[in-house]
């Protein structure tokens, strides 16, 4: 990422998007529409202060919506161009509210809230389609009830949260846990403020709230209206406190998640969505699984699926290993459901079909390891390139020519032709540029031609 | 070929992935270790599985594994095929309640004067007209089951004077018969056949351009298998829960406020196999001062009531449907509603022997009991 930032050849147009293209091959016109980021790219040093000040919080779509951002934010911290970007729809300057903190307190001066989106043309020889992929959504497969169940996840949900850079800072915190803790520091905030409140009648009285509720109780105070407001405030603050430490002692007990499962083929080999294999899935739930083993030592993974299809150097060994020393059992049996147990565990009903048996086992965690489907933004783009799609909404190539569209001059690499893996989509990357620069080498030497005659 | 071979080609099994999920997904495999579609499937494309082994006839044919299968396999149908060929070379489940029900449907068949209209008195009905309703097989269950208090008369009852309040007078007609659905799905299609065909008789005399169900069997019989035997019927199946959705919707009619706590089970005919899913639930929640409280496995995924057809009515279907009382207690709810006779009959069966608490209610009940029209609404 960082070489292609970094290449003198290579023009980046992050944050923008494909308009209009016209023309063919060796002589396309594309319209790109520039974003505008509110800040300048040029000036912003991308050093972060901006987003440390701005009071907006935002749920972070990095994070897959597990974390926090900002209103000015970059998307993630090796993003290339490093730089910021101001969200609109959260902004408060660009609501019209006061604020313009970020701009306060950028140094470079890079904040500009009057940018405006460019719209801007260039032409090229040849275009390359690496619009990637999107997470199936594993709703969809309702058997698994992955909405209702707060602690069944996707594998890049659990990736986030394993990240050490995520959310939760690698640590394995229980999406339930997460949510129960934010809620009893919203109730910690409530009771804070109902002390303090309490604190000033205790002051002005000089005696303690529960010493004088005593009194109040049993009508020392007559009906003094001042008197009467401390005891409603603290008949208030009773309950609350009381269901504060509740919940103190039972978020107490909270751990993070030692029993993994992995459920295989989420939304891939399955007919009702896509039938082929996804090819990647089986390799990230063993990797999530030793990550996660690394993490703690004392965590054990299920890896439910048909089979493991570890097809690559290296692989098998790879599975394997995760079998003796990162404590992964691999069941033979597709997950047939998933409901709740006691304490949020998420409880899964298979057929080991090697033993013949219908068992049901609970975990702390169930990551879902899903299918990879074309992106959504994908129709539109490729209604606009003129290039044909499969029946799934990959685009379509001919198995002896895998890079090229049904568009001369158009190529394709990575997941949005078909699901694949980090390495062959860097091949496959590597191949399309080949053959695009293969064409515009042609017509660019032939105009060089022209203009020598 | 093999006639297992065939009906393997005929409902593409070859397509099965062994994963287990059917088996893992089955009511029946949880509680009866040595039933599992899978391995019926897996003996099956080894040929090793012969159509007289018992074990096809314990498959409540419920579509909880057919809808989750990755191969598209609808195991249920391949049960059916079976059960036919078993049938021809004579072999039979064990049919519940000594085979009462069979030998009521084989009379029908054989064309025998009924007298099942005795319950309509004082409620509109006609002779001839658009709308025809198909009573189904309610008369006969109140009379079988009169000991566990099925009251599927009474739901009839209800049924025509809710039809009435939506200023509809249908058609009831005597010589109506079963669906013929039991017969389907027990593997005797040549009864299937004689019934289907004298219903369609029937109703086509009375110029009934539309036949509304309330039995869920019913409307699935008439509309996927009657057209696959008999071709275009010449009248539109319509669901009487889809048909009281639309008046509710449109304003028409409306519920008195009453208080109640219920939860809903999806019967396997409505719901999974019909694809009604959301007209039961708006139904209920447009019923004021009804809490309504959603069981852990609903809509696609709610248990089966534990038998079908009449048959193999074991303590298996016992525990099935054992825990699905417990399910629908867990949500706080006292009463079960459903939408099926023959699923509120299995309950009420459970609940009695058990001594459970929770009611069960039929759907039809809640809505007559409450009903407003927009002519008698204050």
């Amino acid at each position: 990422m960082l070489d292609v930032g970094r290449h003198p050849n290579i023009k980046l147009l992050a944050y923008s998007e494909v308009e209009k293209v016209e023309g063919e091959e060796g002589a396309f016109k594309v319209t790109i529409r520039r974003k505008a980021r509110y800040v300048d790219e040029d000036k912003c040093t991308g050093c972060g202060a901006c987003k440390e000040k701005c009071p907006t919080v935002v749920p972070d779509a990095f994070n897959e919506g597990l974390g926090t951002r900002k209103a000015i934010y970059s998307l993630f911290a090796q993003g290339i161009p490093s730089t910021h970007t101001i969200d609109p729809a959260h902004c408060r300057q660009l609501n019209g509210k006061k604020c313009g903190i970020c701009a306060k307190t950028c140094q470079a001066k890079a904040v500009n809230f009057d940018q405006k989106d460019r719209v801007v043309e260039i032409d090229v020889a040849s275009i390359i389609i690496a619009a990637g992929y999107d997470v199936f959504d594993p709703s969809r497969i309702s058997e698994y009830h992955y909405r209702d169940l707060p602690n069944v996840v996707t594998a890049i949900e659990f990736e986030r949260l394993l990240s050490a850079s995520g959310p939760t800072g690698g640590h394995l915190d229980r999406p339930s846990d997460r949510a129960f803790e934010a809620e009893l520091a919203e109730l910690g905030k409530k009771v804070e403020k109902a002390q303090k409140a309490l604190e000033k009648y205790e002051e002005k009285y000089g005696a303690s709230s529960s010493d004088f509720i005593m009194k109040y109780r049993s009508g020392d105070y007559g009906d003094d209206a001042d008197k009467a407001k401390w005891a409603e405030k603290f008949e208030e603050f009773l309950p609350m406190h009381e269901s504060l430490e509740a919940m103190k002692d039972k978020a107490s007990g909270f751990s993070v998640a030692k029993r993994l499962a992995f459920v295989q083929c989420v939304g891939s080999r399955d007919f009702r969505f896509y039938p082929f294999c996804s090819g990647y899935c089986c390799m990230h739930s063993i990797k999530e699984a030793i990550i996660a083993h690394e993490h703690g030592p004392e965590t054990t993974s299920t890896i439910f699926g048909m089979d493991i299809r570890a097809v690559g150097k290296g692989f098998e060994e790879y599975k394997i290993r995760g079998g003796n020393h990162s404590n992964i059992t691999y069941v033979r049996g597709r997950v047939a459901e998933i409901t709740e147990g006691q304490n949020h565990n998420p409880v899964i009903t298979y057929e080991d079909t090697r033993e013949r048996k219908v068992k049901s086992q609970e975990f702390d965690m169930v990551i879902l390891a899903t299918a990879c489907a074309p992106t959504k933004g994908i129709i539109e783009l490729s209604g606009k390139l003129g290039v044909e799609l499969d029946k799934y909404n990959f685009i379509k190539t001919s198995p002896i020519s895998p890079v090229d569209t049904s568009v001369p001059g158009v190529f394709v690499c990575g997941c949005a032709q078909a699901p694949m893996d980090v390495p062959e989509s860097v091949a496959q990357a590597s191949s399309a540029a080949a053959r695009a620069a293969e064409i515009a080498f042609h017509y660019y030497s032939e105009k060089e031609k022209a203009v020598a005659c | 070929m093999t006639a297992i071979a065939q009906l393997i080609d005929a409902t593409k099994t070859y397509y099965c992935l062994d994963c287990g999920v059917c088996t893992g997904s089955c009511p029946v495999a949880r509680v009866f270790s040595d039933f599992s579609p899978r391995q019926i499937i897996e003996r099956s494309l080894y040929g090793l599985e012969e159509p007289s082994d018992g074990t096809i006839w314990s498959c409540l044919t419920c579509a909880q594994c057919s809808v989750r299968c990755p191969a598209n396999i609808d195991f249920p149908e391949f049960v059916r095929l079976m059960r036919d060929e078993a049938h021809q070379m004579g072999f039979d489940g064990v049919p519940a309640h000594n085979g009462m029900l069979q030998t009521i449907t084989s009379i029908q068949a054989a064309g025998a004067t009924q007298k099942r209209n005795f319950w309509l008195e004082g409620l509109k009905t006609a002779e001839k007209g658009d709308l025809f309703y198909f009573v189904g097989c309610r008369p006969y269950f109140d009379v079988v089951f009169r000991d566990i208090n099925a009251g599927s008369i009474k739901s009839a009852r209800n049924i025509v004077s809710t039809l009435n309040a939506v200023g509809e007078v249908p058609v009831v007609s005597n010589d109506e018969r079963c669906c013929g659905h039991d017969a389907l799905w027990n593997g005797d299609e040549e009864k299937f056949k004689k019934l289907a065909s004298k219903n369609i008789e029937v109703i086509r005399a009375s110029g009934a351009k539309k036949v509304v169900f309330s039995c869920p069997e019913g409307y699935l019989t008439f509309k996927r298998y009657y057209p696959r035997y008999f071709g275009d019927l010449g009248f539109e199946p319509v669901h009487l829960l889809d048909l009281l959705e639309e008046k509710v919707s449109q304003g028409i009619i409306s519920f008195k406020e009453s208080k109640a706590h219920v939860t809903y089970h999806d019967p396997c005919r409505l719901g999974r196999l019909a694809g009604i899913f959301d007209a039961p639930r708006a139904l209920i929640k447009a019923m004021p001062g009804v809490e309504f409280t959603e069981m852990p496995r609903s809509r696609e995924n709610a248990v089966c009531c534990g038998t079908s057809g009449w048959m193999n009515c074991s303590s298996c279907s016992k525990q099935i449907q054992l825990e699905r009382l417990k399910e629908a207690s867990t949500t706080g709810a006292d009463t079960l509603v459903t939408a099926c006779p023959k699923c509120q009959i299995h309950f009420r069966c459970t609940k009695s022997a058990f001594d459970l608490g929770i009611e069960i209610v039929d759907l039809y009940d809640m809505v007559a009991e409450r009903i407003k029209t927009g002519a008698t609404a204050v």
